[in-house]
């Protein structure tokens, strides 16, 4: 298997992803009934963070962001 | 006037009364309400740029422009990943500390403040490939380096800023500015990384992704 640099950088996005997008939905799980605005906030923000772990998974197996070459 | 202080390991509550100050909890929606507004405000700020950027990209020929080659998205995966990384620890480091966890607090308000210092590690790795290597610069590529550079720039500044702010905090707690019942100012350091956390989300996908 040929390991150049992008791919070795794409296993640690995949990888790296995996484990931040458990970890945020865990702790949305386990915020998502303490009342109050402040944690409102924060949970939208820990949402917004486990759709941002998402995309960086998706753009390191290359669904997301793959454009061909340019000549 | 309370005291406040941090002894073995654990957070130790006001010590004269038992209670919270009053004008603490008085003010405490208040500050809450401000700092949300701050926040708010550079939201919009960066709705502009992002809307701005969008617009013009929008309206040229094919993005990015001839002669530019598109960003490094496996290297950006990662360096997201480093900041998304660090807004996991932020929410764990005041989840600690509301539990007077003083330790793990510590633990991963530093591995926060790593973790930002190692995205903007790469940030400036990032600029200087792109300068370097494919000659594009704020003032010389057109809509798109003036775009990339302005509103990547803008966000490192933010955490830039933010790394600065957490440390504070956490020299602050270490010096037992908090308690276990007042600690608006983590809850506000929190608030500001998962800001700086998910207007990252945003850029990153129309820089790279699209």
């Amino acid at each position: 298997m040929h390991t150049d640099l992008p791919t070795i950088e794409r296993i640690i996005a995949i990888l790296g992803g995996i484990v931040v997008a458990v970890v945020s939905a865990k702790a949305l799980k386990d915020d998502w009934k303490t009342p109050g605005f402040e944690n409102h906030v924060f949970k939208l923000m820990l949402g917004l963070l486990c759709l941002g772990a998402i995309i960086a998974i998706l753009a390191g197996a290359n669904v997301l962001g793959n454009f061909p070459k340019a000549a | 006037m309370a005291v406040a202080s941090v002894s073995h390991g654990g957070l130790v509550s006001d010590a004269h009364h038992g209670e919270v100050d009053q004008l603490y909890v008085e003010t405490r929606e208040l500050r809450l309400q401000g700092f949300m507004l701050f926040l708010v405000s550079d939201l919009v700020l960066f709705s502009s740029f992002i809307f701005a950027y969008l617009y013009m990209r929008s309206s040229g020929q094919g993005w990015p422009p001839p002669g530019i080659n598109r960003l490094d998205v496996a290297f950006a995966a990662v360096n997201s990943v480093i900041l998304f990384g660090s807004g996991a620890t932020m929410h764990y480091a005041l989840e600690n500390w509301k539990h007077g966890n003083f330790g793990k607090y510590s633990g991963f308000m530093v591995a926060t403040i790593i973790l930002g210092a190692l995205f903007l590690g790469g940030q400036a790795y990032e600029y200087t490939n792109l300068i370097v290597h494919d000659h594009v610069t704020w003032g010389g590529s057109g809509i798109f380096g003036a775009s990339f550079f302005t509103l990547t720039g803008m966000h490192g500044f933010h955490v830039t800023v933010g790394v600065i702010y957490l440390t504070i905090l956490l020299l602050q707690s270490i010096h037992g500015t908090y308690t276990k019942e007042k600690f608006f100012g983590l809850t506000a350091g929190t608030l500001y990384w998962h800001f700086v956390d998910v207007i990252w989300v945003a850029l990153f996908s129309i820089f790279y992704l699209i």
